[in-house]
C-alpha cells in the first residue's frame, strides 16, 4: 500500500459505564453489529462476522443510494482489551485500512479509544474558510499524536 | 489521482505539524508578507525561516510571488481545508459510532437488570 497513506490517523475515544467484556463484546455480535454500525442515513445493517485472527467480516449499511459494504480482516482480538482488524469501503477507496480499538478500564467505566490509520484521501477540497479553528485542531491533533 | 492526492496529504500533515510552521500560516491569514517581515516575527534565524517556508511551500500550503527584491508569500488554503476534510469526516463517523455503541450496550444492561 501507498506509504503516504500510512502517515495519518483519526483518534476517537469516548468513556462508557459498561465493562470492557460487554463492550468488546459488541465489536464482535452480529446482531450487535446491525444495532450499532448504522448511522444517521442508514436503513439497516447486516453484519456477518468470523471472530477468530485471519477471520473476516462483511457489513452492510443499506444507504439512501444503496447498499454500502464494509470489509476486512482481524488481525489482533485480545478480549477485552484490543481488537485490530483491516476495514475497506467505498470511504477508503476499497483499500485496506487499519482500525484499532482499545478497551481501557477507568473504574467501573471503560474507555473504548478507535485508532483509524492508512486512510487514503478522498474527500474533496471543501473551500472551507475555518483557518483558524481548523489550525488549532490540527495543533491538538499533532500533539496527540493523531497525525503522522 | 488517488495516490497523488495522498501524497499531498503527507505533505500537508508533515508541515502542520510544527508550531513554528503553523505560527507561519497564522500569520499569514491576516495579510500577504515579504519573507523578511516573516523572519522578523520569530526569534529565530532567517535561514531556519528560509527552511520553514520551503516546506510549507512544498506542501503547497504558500505561494511565493516575486516582486523587485521582495519575496511576497500568501496563503494557498485549499490543501488545509482538504485535510480537514479528510480528518473531519472520519472523527465524526467514528464518534456517532461509539454514541450508538453506548446506547446499545447500556440499553442491554438495563434490560437485563
Amino acid at each position: 500500500m501507498n506509504a503516504a497513506l500510512a502517515s495519518a490517523a483519526v483518534v476517537v475515544r469516548r468513556t462508557i459505564a459498561a465493562s470492557a467484556e460487554d463492550l468488546f463484546d459488541a465489536w464482535l455480535d452480529p446482531q450487535a453489529l446491525a444495532t450499532w454500525m448504522r448511522p444517521g442515513t442508514i436503513k439497516s445493517t447486516v453484519a456477518r462476522v468470523e471472530p477468530r485472527v485471519g477471520g473476516s467480516y462483511e457489513i452492510t449499511m443499506q444507504g439512501e443510494a444503496g447498499p454500502i459494504t464494509h470489509r476486512g480482516v482481524y488481525q489482533q482480538i485480545d478480549r477485552p482489551k484490543r481488537l485490530i482488524f483491516t476495514w475497506a469501503s467505498p470511504g477508503t477507496e476499497q483499500r485496506d485500512t487499519l482500525v484499532t480499538v482499545d478497551f481501557v478500564r477507568v473504574g467501573e467505566r471503560t474507555e473504548v479509544i478507535v485508532t483509524h490509520e492508512q486512510l487514503p484521501e478522498s474527500a474533496r477540497p471543501s473551500h472551507s474558510n475555518g483557518w483558524t479553528s481548523g489550525l488549532l485542531h490540527l495543533d491538538e491533533a499533532c500533539q496527540q499524536g493523531l497525525l503522522r | 489521482m488517488g495516490e497523488y492526492q495522498s501524497a499531498r496529504l503527507d505533505g500537508v500533515f508533515n508541515a502542520l505539524c510544527d508550531p513554528t510552521r503553523r505560527a507561519i500560516l497564522a500569520r499569514l491569514t491576516d495579510a500577504d508578507a515579504r519573507v523578511t517581515e516573516i523572519a522578523g516575527d520569530f526569534p529565530i534565524s532567517l535561514n531556519s525561516i528560509s527552511k520553514h517556508i520551503r516546506m510549507l511551500e512544498r506542501a503547497g500550503l504558500l505561494r511565493r510571488s516575486i516582486v523587485g527584491r521582495d519575496h511576497v508569500l500568501s496563503l494557498n488554503a485549499a490543501p488545509l481545508a482538504e485535510a480537514m476534510a479528510w480528518i473531519e469526516r472520519y472523527r465524526r463517523f467514528w464518534e456517532g459510532r461509539l454514541a450508538a455503541l453506548e446506547s446499545y450496550v447500556t440499553n442491554k444492561k438495563r434490560k437485563r437488570k
